[in-house]
């Protein structure tokens, strides 16, 4: 059963979720999970390792279609658009939906070209001047810019594993996506390059929707006003951050969060 | 007698030593920790077993040399051989016929000269035979006994077994290296010898070949070894044609393989493309030869080209090209595995489609090990002999139209070295230079290629 604090149905959702079902073959890994994502704020998927987060979170943009055994339940709406609908394309949900990975995957080509990559693809760049306005302001955005702005031709895999984090964000903001998702972005990085990831997602929310899966609770504390506690593929508690941290109404999740378990 | 009887003694002997080894070392146990062995039972046996066997290994290899020169030095000195009429060849063929009656190989003898012999022979290998088995159990005896006397319970025979184990393996790899070195060595030797009679600037930059293999050795005419319509030849047939066909090929097969197939689909293909592989190229020369060239020539007579040959540089180039498809599409199929998935899924995530994460991303990540995939695939296809010889021509043609006859550096070796030929003539002489050439180029490609292979790995891991 799942708890869901006073006053989170939000009308103006910009991804709301019913009933969501994740297989994997036989194996049940998210269970009848519906959730409302704010527009406005950061929302924050915690909950102990193997729990579903991460694979909830990649039903969003649809990142489990590319696993063959993956089969997705429920409805899944982007701004009241069936996700899964006939007149939804994937190519396009994606442009919409960006998304962070876990560890940094810069692709073997140069900083500029890495951002480039996606205005390029969906065309969002007559000329080169254009293009060179959208990298510019997507490298700055990420707060990048002064860091590469002089080496834009080097390879993006040369770049320190926090800087080539923040070149994955700005390679997802470059394609002026409505919503982030963030699959624990900063747990392969050294504290100052989290530090830095997480001032970021700050300075982004507002402008984005931004949903992060983490499995520190301080992260989780620090940079979101939304979290949802998830257990064995189900969310067991959603609510205001503030209210989860310092006053939560399960068990399960005042267990976890004073650290009895996870 | 065969070494095979010896080495079966030998191994029947080393049981014996191996058993008793593991008796003695079992009483070595004891429920006292401080006091136990300092190796298994298992270690001591192998300790004794290698002490008879490796001995009388050794010994067998240098019997199976001095042997039946004893044997025939005692025949020769027998009283039946002084009559022995005949001289040289003649004489040869006597003690030949005569060997191979007293060994059981022959029914009988041919030449009544060689009968008398016979049981000389007979007597002489009956003796050395036994000399042979007494001193292999003499030495494996001895063997045993020193290696068994000196089992003791603090004795090291596991470091002992381990380190004679590990010098056979060393043993066994530098069999293949110092082959290697042996061919080089034996190619450099010949190629300074017809580097003596036709200079290298002749040879390497000479356009017309035409080796006088009747011709007198002294009287070489130097401007009949210029190689190059050879080497051009080969690169046309092997780097250009065949590539030609084989890298397209290879490469959509290995997107399509790796990207699109469904995983049964792949199942089934993937192994029936590395079938191609195991194709024997002969039979593949016989296709270039009896189908291919044919059709290409009425086909390019059918449009007009009436110089059209049946032995053309296409249709051996064409046949070994898909020869070359497996190799290609192997080693893209593996180098765009290696590339991480992350990357893969980073660009999905983007919104590229299918196609485009293929050819934006996997592939010029993939590349270094594509290119170096190809570079193999080359050094394969112009060492490659058996489908030119069968289809490419002997005529050795300088010309850039695909539908002549052109020949290679290896269909000249083989017909340099094939036949009567004096081993001293230029001519003969010249194949090795041929195949010197041909071996530093190939060695070139797999050196660069392999390094490539390695510095793309390390880029990923």
């Amino acid at each position: 059963m799942t708890v869901i604090h006073p006053n989170m149905a939000d009308e103006s959702a910009k991804i709301r979720a019913r009933d969501v079902c994740v297989y994997y073959g036989e194996k049940k890994a998210i269970d009848e999970v519906s959730i409302d994502i704010s527009p406005n704020y950061v929302t924050a998927f915690i909950g102990p390792s193997g729990c579903g987060k991460s694979t909830f979170l990649r039903c969003f943009n649809r990142m489990n279609d590319t696993i063959s055994a993956a089969k997705v339940t429920g409805l899944i709406e982007l701004d009241g658009e069936d996700i899964h609908g006939s007149r939804m394309d994937v190519v396009q949900l994606r442009a919409r939906v960006g998304m962070v990975f876990q560890k940094p995957n810069p692709f073997p080509k140069s900083i500029y070209e890495n951002i480039a990559y996606g205005p390029r693809i969906h065309g969002l760049a007559e000329k080169k001047a254009d293009l060179d306005v959208i990298v510019e302001r997507s490298l700055t955005r990420a707060g990048l810019w002064d860091e590469v702005k002089d080496r834009l031709d080097d390879s993006g895999t040369a770049l320190s594993g926090g800087q080539q984090q923040r070149l994955c964000i700005a390679r997802a903001i470059a394609v002026d996506p409505e919503v982030i998702l963030m699959d624990e972005p900063a747990s392969a990085l050294d504290p100052i390059a989290t530090a830095k990831i997480e001032e970021l997602i700050d300075e982004l929310s507002g402008r984005y929707a931004i949903v992060i899966v983490t499995h520190s609770m301080q992260q989780a504390a620090r940079v979101s006003q939304r979290t949802a506690f998830f257990h064995l593929g189900k969310m067991v508690e959603y609510g205001p951050t503030s209210e989860i941290f310092t006053n939560p109404i399960e068990e399960r999740t005042k267990d976890y969060i004073t650290g009895r378990y996870g | 007698m065969s070494p095979i009887t010896l080495i079966l003694i030998a191994l029947g002997l080393g049981l014996v030593g191996w058993l008793a080894g593991r008796a003695k070392a079992w009483g070595f146990q004891s429920s006292d920790a401080a006091e136990r062995p300092a190796s298994r039972p298992i270690y001591h046996a192998w300790y004794v077993a290698l002490w008879v066997v490796l001995p009388v290994l050794a010994f067998v290899a240098a019997w199976s040399v001095i042997a039946p020169n004893l044997v025939m030095q005692t025949v020769l000195a027998s009283p039946e051989a002084q009559n022995l009429s005949g001289f040289g060849f003649e004489r040869d063929a006597f003690l030949g016929e005569a060997r191979a009656v007293a060994l059981g190989q022959a029914p009988g003898v041919f030449n009544n000269e060689a009968e008398p012999l016979i049981a000389p022979f007979r007597e002489a290998f009956a003796r050395y035979n036994t000399i042979g088995i007494i001193v292999t159990v003499l030495i494996a005896l001895v063997g045993g006994a020193f290696a068994f006397l000196r089992l003791a319970p603090q004795f090291g025979a596991r470091t002992r077994v381990e380190r004679t184990v590990l010098t056979i393996l060393l043993l066994a790899s530098l069999v293949a290296i110092l082959t290697t070195l042996g061919i080089f060595a034996s190619l450099v030797f010949e190629t300074v010898r017809f580097f003596g009679m036709v200079s290298p600037i002749d040879f390497l930059f000479g356009t017309m070949w035409g080796p006088d293999t009747m011709g007198s050795p002294d009287a070489v005419d130097p401007s009949r070894y210029g190689a190059v319509p050879l080497f051009w030849g080969t690169i046309f047939i092997g780097a250009i044609i065949a590539m030609v066909v084989a890298i397209p090929l290879g490469l959509m097969s290995a997107i399509y393989l790796t990207q699109y197939a469904d995983p049964r689909v792949r199942a089934w293909i993937k192994p029936l493309l590395e079938l191609l592989a195991g194709v024997p190229t002969v039979v593949y020369g016989y296709f270039a030869a009896l189908t291919l060239a044919p059709m290409i020539r009425n086909a390019a007579v059918a449009l007009g080209a009436t110089n059209a040959s049946t032995e053309s540089a296409l249709a051996a180039g064409i046949v070994m090209g898909v020869m070359i498809i497996p190799f290609v599409s192997s080693m893209a199929d593996d180098s765009m595995a290696a590339v991480p998935g992350a990357m893969r899924d980073g660009s999905l995530a983007m919104g590229a489609t299918k196609s485009e994460t293929i050819r934006r991303v996997l592939f010029p990540a993939a590349l270094p090990g594509i290119v170096a995939g190809i570079m193999l695939a080359v050094s394969r296809a112009i060492g490659e002999t058996m489908i030119v010889v069968m289809a490419a021509s002997q005529a050795a043609n300088l010309t850039a139209n695909p539908l002549e006859p052109i020949s290679t550096v290896t269909v000249q070796i083989v017909n340099l070295l094939t036949g009567e030929q004096s081993t001293d003539h230029p001519a003969t002489l010249s194949a090795y230079a041929l195949g010197f050439v041909l071996f530093m180029v190939t060695l070139g490609l797999n050196f660069i290629a392999l390094r490539v292979v390695k510095r793309f790995r390390e880029a990923y891991e």
